[in-house]
């Protein structure tokens, strides 16, 4: 039997004041005027708790772009579902941090992009640095868990344990130690952001050591980068078996980079409800369970456990999303990651120098083809 | 971090709550749930943040009065400390 999704991400809004270079977002992004009306947000985290979900991450984008954030959190709140809100902080004051706790809200997941000011402000496109802070402050005044989520990539994992010793400071429940995922902006600004494999191994151990000094203090989420895993993720735990995400236009997804995907139709949330879609849906169907898996995943014992990894990245790197995942090492198309491996380990890459400014255009001049920055969509 | 000390008084951690009617044996955390029974559950019940740790042991000691209360002490503390360590019960 088909089990219940846990998880509703909502993707409520693409908008967002930052720019950072390694959004999940879809390079094709929907616009303000396409984004669904707060009453189909309502009706649709309704569906989800009648459907099983328990947990609603609200995300973005920048989810606090919405102003109806706070009706969208009662309504959530008010459905049963543990709803948290993932963000950058900006757009929140603290009344408006007080009036979404007061909405329901149970845990907010703050992003850095890095310790030192200038640095992060080159990653985000923006000066935001000085409001995460002020805004760390002002959650731990709150009963609500706080994770804070830091991105790591080739141009700050020489200084991770300085992030660690700073991310300690905000006092967290919680800390996300997450490598970039090469999909969408991060997969066209890979060159730049894929680590060494004298960085990575130097990151394990800093991530061993802080855990254990911080163990029942701060709790330590992180995760070997797959490209130099022996073995792919279980990219969403399997596809269509435990999330749905639905983008801002209401269109449900099995992950953040499905639309890639050619010949698939995604259903939306205002045509069909959110138990049809998942139950059956062509495109929840369409990878789900191991009908579809090619060898070697289908005869290898693993295939319960990763699920044959991620279809977004067969089809992005090896051109066609029913084969193996290149990530894993018994893939026939693994040779595409091992070369990009081999690019990146044995070239001498100079380390980037931060361009300051607070101006998107004149950062974008002065980075030059380092990266692409994400553009706020229309 | 240690065992809970005996005056130290549990509680679920912030953001940490059980779940909605019907689902009162879960307990949900950020990006997860546990489900919780017997036992356990009876020593959750009474994180409340009031009672010491000494007076869940002690409750839980006369409950099991055939059983070591040397092992019933180490036991809820070794429970509770995992809990910590998730960052789902604070003492």
């Amino acid at each position: 039997m088909l089990p219940n999704p846990l998880a509703l991400i909502a993707e409520i809004t693409h908008r967002c004041p930052l720019h950072c270079v390694y959004c999940s977002n879809p390079l094709e992004m929907a616009a303000a005027g396409s984004e669904l009306a707060t009453e189909d947000w309502i009706r649709v985290f309704r569906e989800a708790a009648a459907l099983g979900i328990l947990h609603l991450h609200l995300t973005g984008g920048e989810p606090l772009a919405r102003a109806d954030l706070a009706l969208l959190i009662a309504a959530a709140h008010g459905a049963g579902l543990y709803t948290n809100l993932i963000t950058s902080g900006i757009g929140v004051s603290e009344t408006r941090l007080a009036e979404l706790v007061r909405a329901g809200l149970d845990h907010i997941q703050l992003s850095f992009q890095d310790s030192r000011e200038d640095a992060a402000n080159w990653i985000a496109g923006t000066r935001a640095q000085g409001h995460k802070l002020e805004l760390a402050r002002w959650i731990r005044k709150h009963p609500i868990a706080f994770t804070v989520n830091l991105v790591v990539h080739r141009q700050n994992l020489d200084h991770l344990a300085e992030m660690i010793s700073f991310i300690e400071q905000l006092g967290p429940d919680r800390m996300e130690i997450a490598h970039a995922q090469y999909y969408g902006w991060a997969l066209k600004n890979r060159a730049a952001l894929i680590p060494t494999r004298k960085q990575l191994d130097k990151a394990i151990q800093v991530v061993a050591e802080a855990e254990k000094r911080l163990a029942g203090k701060i709790r330590i989420d992180s995760v070997v980068p797959d490209y130099y895993a022996k073995y792919p993720k279980a990219c969403m735990g399997g596809w269509g078996r435990r999330l749905m995400l639905i983008d801002p236009t209401g269109k449900a997804l099995p992950c953040h980079a499905a639309g890639v995907i050619p010949g698939i139709s995604f259903e939306n949330v205002c045509d069909r409800s959110l138990g049809q879609i998942w139950r059956e849906s062509p495109a929840f169907q369409r990878f789900r369970g191991e009908e579809w898996m090619p060898e070697p995943c289908r005869g290898c014992e693993r295939r319960s456990e990763d699920f044959g990894g991620c279809r977004c990245q067969a089809l992005l790197l090896a051109g066609d999303a029913s084969a193996t995942d290149p990530a894993c090492s018994l893939a026939a198309s693994h040779s595409i990651i091992e070369a990009v491996l081999a690019e990146v380990n044995a070239n001498h890459h100079e380390m980037a120098t931060p361009v300051r400014s607070s101006s998107l255009r004149i950062l974008q001049q002065e980075v030059g083809d380092l990266w692409v920055y994400r553009p706020n969509p229309e | 971090m240690a065992l809970p000390a005996d005056h130290s008084q549990p509680q679920l951690a912030k953001g940490c709550r059980w779940g909605e009617e019907g689902a009162d044996d879960t307990i949900l955390f950020p990006e997860g749930v546990i489900k919780v029974q017997g036992t356990g559950k009876h020593i959750l019940e009474r994180c409340d943040g009031q009672n010491t740790f000494a007076d869940i042991v002690d409750e839980l000691q006369k409950h099991y009065s055939n059983s070591d209360p040397a092992k019933i002490r180490d036991d809820v503390g070794k429970f509770l400390e995992a809990l910590q360590q998730k960052r789902i019960v604070d003492y």
